[in-house]
């Protein structure tokens, strides 16, 4: 039985890495793929070329225009001398935000009294406008801070926020992003892969001349299954190294990490091996395993906020794998959290990947042996 | 080029589709799958994110302020913390992803008129909320109890989107992703199986041209795509009231450049790729990821390092979004997009050169 195993398990490796393309690709979704997005993705916003209308010409005036040129998420690209020309630009989109200081603001701001700037925004990219709206109230802020005393100040009394952002003090992406692509390509890979070995078997037959031979169906299962799972993992070290080159900690246990991750891809694997039995075509089985990945990487909280989406869709959510694999990523990685933090979730994730396994290895049974 | 031996590729191809219903089916469906989800789930505005609350005060003041935050949509109140010392595991677990304490003597320093401190803490790990939850936390705390007199009043105006509703802006850009979703990958996988099974030996040894053949090919799938992006239009301007600023005539005119650019890329990936499996892969690297990532869909592109700008601009998604958003979000015109439309046309035109030379070289 071990020798069939083992043979098997042989015939699996060699397929696997017989196509240099597929290799190459599931090499460059792992590493290339994680390095790009990495830099590129942000929901930040940085150098927004935006304009400036100053009508007042005061040093004020100057000084909040400067402030936001100063800022990293602004570029103070035009400064056209009428409202109207700022519209224009923003109508063209070549600008994101325009400033539209009044004539009058300095004399008004110094007096104490009600004082007022425009600022329009482009609001296609509603992500992108909340984000610089709240940049920009966020330098005029600063700017009332420094208003020069002409009275006493009333003392006034006030709550004032102490705030904290943990985990990711710098409020970048970099480290989400990167372990957000890793937990993806797993996705991808562990579905897509196993789903193709497969069914190339059945298309082209070789796997009635498998099943003619004394290999058991559960041993035919497990060599299908281990390869992908082995090479998943393998993948996983370039992967590390790309994450530790842009210097995201590993707070947490590395041991940890891996068992979760293994339980992980192999609830991807089974969901692969299940598309496989119910598609008679690789172009079948290719769809269907674009059409299963979607909602389960939308519904994963690697792209938008699992809390914003409407309840039907949050519970459904419930059923992704990859939702738990991102808050055991994040978690182990970003926030140190162990075994007594992220049981909950090792369970779900457990408990998801036992039931898709079973289910595959029922439905490989009835379907294939 | 033969008018008829076209009709018979393209009714060849038909047939084969036809012969699919499962896979026509998810063709059909998964557009509007894709929609559904990304109208309902890509929402980037900060709601119901869990609370934890420590007030040391237990006060009508402190209280009060813990009711400015869960009465916004923001803010669900999830747990109340009997001290600090809790906050690090139930942020560690993912149960809350803000914390806020109120220190002893809040009420009564108030009172006093003194300014007091309330502590904020964020959980980081998600950095597109985490950053707009500390500052619409911050806000609330730093108006409270009164709104401060006598300073700069802003006035924000948001233009084309003034609830900075997301699905505006989504469904226009899903048009430019879900016609490089398709496409090229029915494309691809269609033409490498017939390599896979030997049959395009037959084609090959007909009197077919590789003109003939792509536009065979063309057709078809670019029927499909039509029929999928048509389906993807009405359902955003009928259920999502997404509005249809532009002219429809020249929308529809760019699209079918459009899906053009985007078969070609089927048929070049399909010219280098020998297995279905090898295809699949590469059409997700070069069209689904790029046009979801790097074409200013979610991710605006005005953010990333210039080199990966220059990345983004390989990939004809961003061009077709830029348009569509023009048409449909602005109402632009044809005077307004015509670059674009220019480059988009280049593109196809490379492509295709490209793809049926190294046909050709297949053939000969």
């Amino acid at each position: 039985m071990i020798t069939r195993l083992l043979g098997l398990l042989r015939k699996e490796t060699i397929q696997f890495f017989q196509d240099r393309w597929v290799l190459g690709l599931i090499l460059w979704l792992y590493t290339a793929e994680v390095v790009l997005c990495t830099y590129a993705l942000s929901f930040e916003v940085e150098h927004m070329p935006i304009a400036v209308v100053d009508q007042d010409r005061s040093v004020s005036a100057r000084y909040l225009a400067e402030s936001f040129g100063l800022s990293d998420a602004f570029d103070v690209s035009y400064r056209p001398s009428r409202p109207e020309e700022a519209a224009d630009l923003l109508a063209e989109g070549r600008i994101g935000l325009a400033l539209v200081i009044p004539s009058g603001f300095e004399q008004a701001h110094r007096s104490q009294m009600h004082s007022e700037v425009q600022v329009l925004i482009d609001g296609a990219n509603a992500h992108t406008a909340a984000a610089a709206r709240n940049h920009a109230l966020e330098i005029i802020a600063r700017l009332e801070q420094r208003r020069p005393a002409m009275n006493p100040p009333m003392a006034r009394a006030s709550a004032y926020p102490v705030t904290r952002i943990w985990y990711n003090p710098d409020q970048t992406t970099t480290a989400f992003m990167a372990l957000s692509m890793i937990a993806l390509a797993g996705m991808m890979v562990g579905v897509i892969h196993p789903a193709a070995s497969i069914v190339r078997e059945k298309e082209h037959g070789t796997i009635e001349q498998l099943l003619v031979t004394p290999i058991r169906t559960g041993e035919l299962f497990a060599a299908k299954t281990a390869p992908a799972l082995l090479m998943g993992l393998l993948s996983l070290f370039p992967s590390l190294l790309i994450v530790s080159w842009f210097g995201v900690p590993l707070r947490g246990s590395f041991l940890l990490f891996l068992a979760l991750t293994a339980i992980f891809l192999l609830s991807a694997i089974a969901l692969g091996v299940l598309i496989a039995t119910v598609s008679r075509s690789l172009q079948q089985a290719l769809l269907l395993a674009f059409f299963g990945l979607f909602p389960i990487m939308f519904l994963s909280g690697s792209l938008t906020p699992i809390e914003s989406m409407p309840d039907v869709l949050q519970t459904l959510s419930l059923g992704s794998p990859l939702r738990y694999y991102m808050n055991i990523i994040l978690g182990i990685f970003l926030k140190g959290a162990g075994w007594p933090e992220l049981w909950q979730e090792a369970m779900w994730l457990s408990a998801i990947g036992s039931g898709l396994y079973l289910l595959a290895l029922l439905a490989f049974w009835r379907r294939i042996a | 080029m033969m008018p008829h031996r076209v009709r018979m590729l393209i009714a060849k191809e038909l047939r084969q589709l036809l012969r699919d219903p499962v896979s026509m089916g998810l063709c059909l469906l998964m557009p509007l799958v894709m929609l559904f989800l990304f109208a309902y789930a890509v929402n980037l505005d900060v709601e119901d994110v869990s609370l934890g609350v420590y007030d040391a005060d237990r006060t009508p003041a402190s209280r009060a302020l813990q009711h400015r935050l869960t009465a916004t949509a923001y803010f669900e109140l999830k747990r109340q913390f009997d001290d600090t010392a809790r906050f690090e595991s139930a942020l560690q677990a993912g149960e809350i992803r803000l914390a806020m304490a109120i220190p002893l003597g809040f009420h009564e320093r108030l009172l006093r008129g003194e300014r007091t401190p309330v502590q904020v803490i964020a959980d980081g790990t998600y950095p597109a909320t985490a950053s707009l939850a500390a500052a619409y936390a911050s806000a609330i705390v730093r108006a409270f109890p009164e709104v401060d007199a006598g300073a700069i009043e802003v006035e924000t105006r948001i233009w084309y989107n003034p609830s900075l509703r997301s699905i505006n802006y989504v469904v226009p850009g899903l048009f430019a992703v879900i016609l490089m979703a398709f496409p090229p990958l029915l494309t691809a996988l269609a033409i490498v199986r017939e390599k896979e099974t030997g049959t395009i030996q037959q084609i090959y040894a007909s009197p077919i041209t590789s003109a003939e053949f792509i536009a065979g090919k063309l057709v078809p799938f670019g029927a499909v795509a039509f029929l999928q992006m048509t389906m993807v239009v009405l359902t955003g301007y009928f259920w999502f009231a997404v509005p249809f600023r532009g002219s429809a005539a020249l929308f529809l005119g760019v699209a079918l450049i459009y899906v053009m650019t985007t078969v070609s890329i089927g048929l070049l990936v399909s010219t280098v790729t020998r297995t279905q499996l090898a295809a699949m892969l590469l059409a997700l690297i070069v069209t689904l990821m790029p046009s979801f990532l790097f074409s200013g869909f979610l991710f605006p592109i005005f953010t990333m390092p210039v080199t990966l700008q220059l990345y983004s601009q390989l990939f004809p998604a961003g061009y077709f979004m830029e348009i569509s958003r023009g048409i449909v979000l602005k109402g632009s015109d044809i005077a307004a997009v015509w670059p674009q439309i220019l480059l988009l046309a280049g593109y196809t035109l490379a492509v295709f050169a490209i793809a049926s030379w190294r046909l050709k070289q297949k053939v000969a």
